[in-house]
């Protein structure tokens, strides 16, 4: 008997139908994927199977979890299921821990709540005995969960999640926002948890090579359907609907000669440029920022040429976004020099306003980064009319967002960003930083927060803008596949120093040092070597 | 709270942190403190009004008798030297004598501290278990029946004079209770016998106090239960299998607790001075009558030493709050 069983589930909410007719199965051992982009109703299919979808949601069909009919369970024996017969492993560590409650007490919660007749102590010790199984020393349990970083976290979920000893785990995108490293261990426990209990799991994810990892069969979904399933194998190597196909191509396979400097994208096939690459134009020299007695960047060195695209890559905390800030003149350094056209960036200003023009920020999440308030004609102006820009301020937005390829851009002005959707929005950031004319363009995770379908857009749009204006760009990611894609040359960053840098295809494919081949062994790594394109 | 500063992973001993977060308050507190001494100088030599003008009203009184009170009182000086000798006394303890009652000021405020303390205290204790409990269940069923008809009546009740509420109270239940003061002059001097005249003489003022101000602490409990109720890791505690009223219990409201705690405490220091209006009313001996009787003169002195003990509260409240949500807020403590 399977462990889980789900047929013709279908999910109303008020204004949507959600989930249109799903069929799964998940044996004991064995782990299925869920693939799909943002909004194709994989979340909502997961909070079904343990009845957590809100009032408003209408369910239908069958839901069966290790032998008992979710659907029709009353309230009692139902919340007596949760946890102790499935257990779910949310999105976002950060949200899903309460963060005021040291978190031993938060995986001691469902222990004692489902077997009231362990007593305090003995709570206590299968809470060390858990962390130790997530590799945590057990004092961490009583730290609370800020203190701990976004891959402890996720241990600490995983903890809480087998805390009961279930029969099936539930994962909602357990990776999502960790660095490759990390996003490997999680992977390897949670693999490893499901081949040690012989217990089921469902993973659920946006990121195809993730699930090629850890599954041994995939449900790819689009719109609320199953649109095609089988073995990881097949699925990846020969998908035949059109969605798998935009999700195998999203996630470019590092060294692969076709995938260089060739995103996925339905529009004009993005041109090289690499012949534009001209003299220096900015340089960094042994650059050191502290916070407190915390040394984020420790003498790192880096340079980029005008029109070339240079990727700085390494894990989180590395310092990346910190030396990114510097190059921007946000934070001021505590030794060494960041140097524009050969010229030190000055510290305060008239100079360091001009600065600020001449290099632009693409941050992380365009949701975030735009004010939900202000007209996408209001958002590409305010540089213009912080720098006092003489023009047509109007005029000059229109023209930035052509230039970011939102045409018309009549179409776009009067938006607000909660009508656009997140490419769109990637596109009017990308044009508020091209309104000011700038040298050089700094992109924190440019394509992080973005759905599969829409990172290969942007980042051709890159590749694009560097051939039509010559644009340099610093692109920093912890994803070696953005910078097989777009960058001419990598810096490797790790704890604030250069590990190594170099041209793409040499670093990525023969890398010197032992670092980088370890970053380049975490890559989820799909079993595809050949696909049609 | 949002001053603290943002320190991205700094390792540092945790007692060396708290002894400069502890003193960065307590210094902040004392130089408010500072303020607060000037200030109440200066703003009732502002005040319209003579005090010797009112001290000799329906007096024949010559120019000479008013240049010899002047000189009395010090009022002839430069302000500059009369400040000059209100801090200094202020230094030493003193707060000066009050030129109606003819005591020091000191004693005076002191044998009014306590009503006011009873008062208040007991008011806001049943304002905030009051509010609190009204705004859970608000929160619990929002836009329920319940939510409406509470949410109402305590802005209703909100925005109702206080003056106007206590005379009303006073003719609906018309002789019930005592219309003033704190004890009848004949009840036996024992202690039990005290007791039980006081709480009698304190139901009408506690009655009017609490309806006036508990409505803030409900609506701040309900907006901040409300925020709480849609955070993700409730449902993490309803997929452990937690009942509704558990997850609310331990997970919802301790949460919304936090802000609500740190405003209880800085509104603490203002309902000593919102007292006023309950004690005028009520002719309850305490602070707030006091402050009234000395706005009459105006008694300089007077006002000066209650403005100083109300504003104190008020200061002493905010950095009793600020300590507090450190010690509540584990995310506060790490920054």
């Amino acid at each position: 008997m399977s462990l889980l069983r789900v047929r013709d589930l279908h999910v109303r909410y008020p204004s949507e139908h959600a989930v249109r007719g799903v069929d799964l199965d998940v044996e004991a051992g064995e782990t299925l994927g869920l693939a799909g982009e943002s909004g194709c109703g994989k979340s909502t299919v997961a909070l079904s199977l343990l009845r957590l979808l809100p009032r408003t949601a209408a369910v239908s069909g069958e839901i069966s979890v290790d032998g008992e009919d979710v659907t029709t369970l009353n309230w009692g024996r139902l919340r007596a299921l949760r946890w102790a017969r499935a257990s779910v492993v949310f999105q976002g560590a950060m949200h899903a821990l309460n963060p005021v409650r040291r978190v031993g007490e938060q995986i001691a919660e469902p222990i004692r709540l489902h077997d009231p007749t362990v007593t305090a102590a003995q709570a206590r010790a299968r809470v060390a005995d858990l962390l130790a199984q997530v590799e945590l020393p057990a004092e961490r349990a009583r730290a609370y969960p800020h203190e701990l970083s976004g891959g402890q976290k996720q241990r600490v979920m995983i903890a809480m999640a087998l805390a009961c000893g279930p029969r099936l785990i539930v994962a909602d995108e357990p990776t999502t926002a960790l660095d490759v490293v990390v996003q490997a261990q999680v992977l390897d426990l949670l693999s490893g948890v499901v081949a040690e209990r012989g217990i089921g799991m469902l993973l659920i994810s946006h990121d195809l090579a993730v699930l090629a990892r850890v599954c041994g069969r995939l449900a790819v979904m689009d719109a609320g359907r199953v649109v095609e399933s089988g073995p990881t194998g097949r699925v990846v190597a020969e998908p035949a609907h059109p969605r798998t196909r935009a999700l195998v191509a999203a996630f470019p396979a590092v060294g692969e000669p076709r995938h260089r400097r060739a995103p996925a994208t339905t529009g004009e096939p993005a041109p090289a440029g690499v012949d534009r690459v001209g003299g220096e134009l900015l340089r960094v020299e042994g650059l050191r920022v502290r916070f407190g007695d915390t040394v984020a960047v420790d003498g790192a060195d880096l340079d980029v040429r005008a029109g070339e695209i240079v990727a700085l890559v390494g894990q989180s905390g590395s310092g990346k976004t910190t030396l990114a800030r510097a190059v921007l003149g946000l934070v001021r350094p505590d030794g060494g020099r960041v140097l524009l056209d050969g010229r030190a960036v000055p510290a305060r200003g008239r100079g360091l306003r001009e600065h600020r023009r001449q290099v632009q920020w693409v941050p992380q999440d365009p949701t975030s980064a735009l004010n939900p308030r202000h007209r996408v004609a209001d958002a590409v102006a305010e540089g213009l009319r912080v720098h006092r820009v003489p023009g047509d301020h109007a005029a000059l937005a229109a023209a930035a967002l052509a230039e970011a390829e939102l045409r018309p851009p009549e179409r776009y002005l009067p938006a607000l960003p909660h009508e656009l959707s997140g490419g769109q929005r990637q596109r009017v950031v990308i044009a508020a930083a091209l309104a000011l004319a700038p040298r050089l363009l700094v992109a924190d995770e440019p394509v992080a927060s973005l759905d599969a379908s829409v990172r290969g857009e942007i980042l051709a749009l890159l590749l694009r803008l560097r051939a039509r204006l010559g644009l340099a760009a610093l692109v920093i990611t912890h994803d070696l596949g953005v910078a097989w894609t777009v960058a001419d040359r990598v810096v490797v960053l790790r704890a604030g120093r250069v590990v190594e840098s170099g041209p793409v295809e040499r670093v990525l494919t023969d890398p010197a040092q032992a670092y980088t081949r370890s970053l380049l062994a975490a890559i989820p790594r799909a079993r595809w070597a050949s696909r049609p394109t | 709270m949002s001053d603290a500063p943002v320190v991205v992973a700094v390792e540092r001993p945790r007692r060396r942190r708290l002894g400069r977060y502890v003193a960065g308050k307590v210094g902040g507190a004392l130089l408010s403190l500072g303020l607060i001494a000037v200030l109440g100088f200066l703003l009732f030599r502002a005040l319209p009004g003579d005090p010797v003008t009112t001290m000799t009203r329906g007096r024949p009184v010559s120019a000479a008798q008013i240049a010899e009170l002047e000189a009395a009182y010090g009022l002839d000086r430069p302000l500059i030297e009369q400040f000059w000798s209100y801090l200094a006394d202020l230094a030493r303890g003193d707060l000066g004598m009050s030129y109606t009652f003819r005591v020091p000021v000191a004693d005076k405020i002191a044998e009014r501290v306590g009503p006011t303390l009873l008062l208040v205290g007991t008011g806001t204790l049943l304002a905030v278990a009051l509010g609190l409990w009204l705004g859970t269940r608000s929160a619990w069923r929002r836009g329920g029946r319940f939510d409406k008809a509470a949410t109402g009546v305590a802005l209703g009740l909100w925005s109702v004079p206080t003056f106007w509420l206590g005379l009303l109270l006073l003719s609906w239940t018309s002789g019930l209770f005592p219309s003033g003061g704190i004890t009848y002059p004949d009840t036996p001097p024992d202690f039990w016998s005290q007791a039980v005249d006081t709480a009698h003489h304190m139901v009408l003022p506690v009655i009017t106090f609490v309806a006036v101000v508990y409505a803030q602490y409900q609506l701040v409990m309900r907006a901040s239960l409300v925020e709480e109720l849609s955070a993700p890791h409730l449902l993490t505690a309803r997929a452990k299998g937690l009942r509704e009223d558990q997850v609310l219990r331990r997970h919802a409201v301790p949460n919304a607790l936090l802000p609500t705690v740190t405003l209880v405490f800085l509104h603490l220091g203002l309902v000593v001075s919102g007292a006023i209006t309950v004690e005028t009313v009520f002719s309850w001996p305490g602070l707030g009558l006091l402050t009234f009787e000395a706005l009459r003169g105006p008694d300089l002195p007077l006002l000066q030493g209650t403005f100083l003990v109300l504003a104190a509260a008020v200061v002493l409240a905010n950095l009793a709050a600020d300590l507090l949500y450190r010690v509540l807020d584990p995310r506060v403590r790490a920054s």
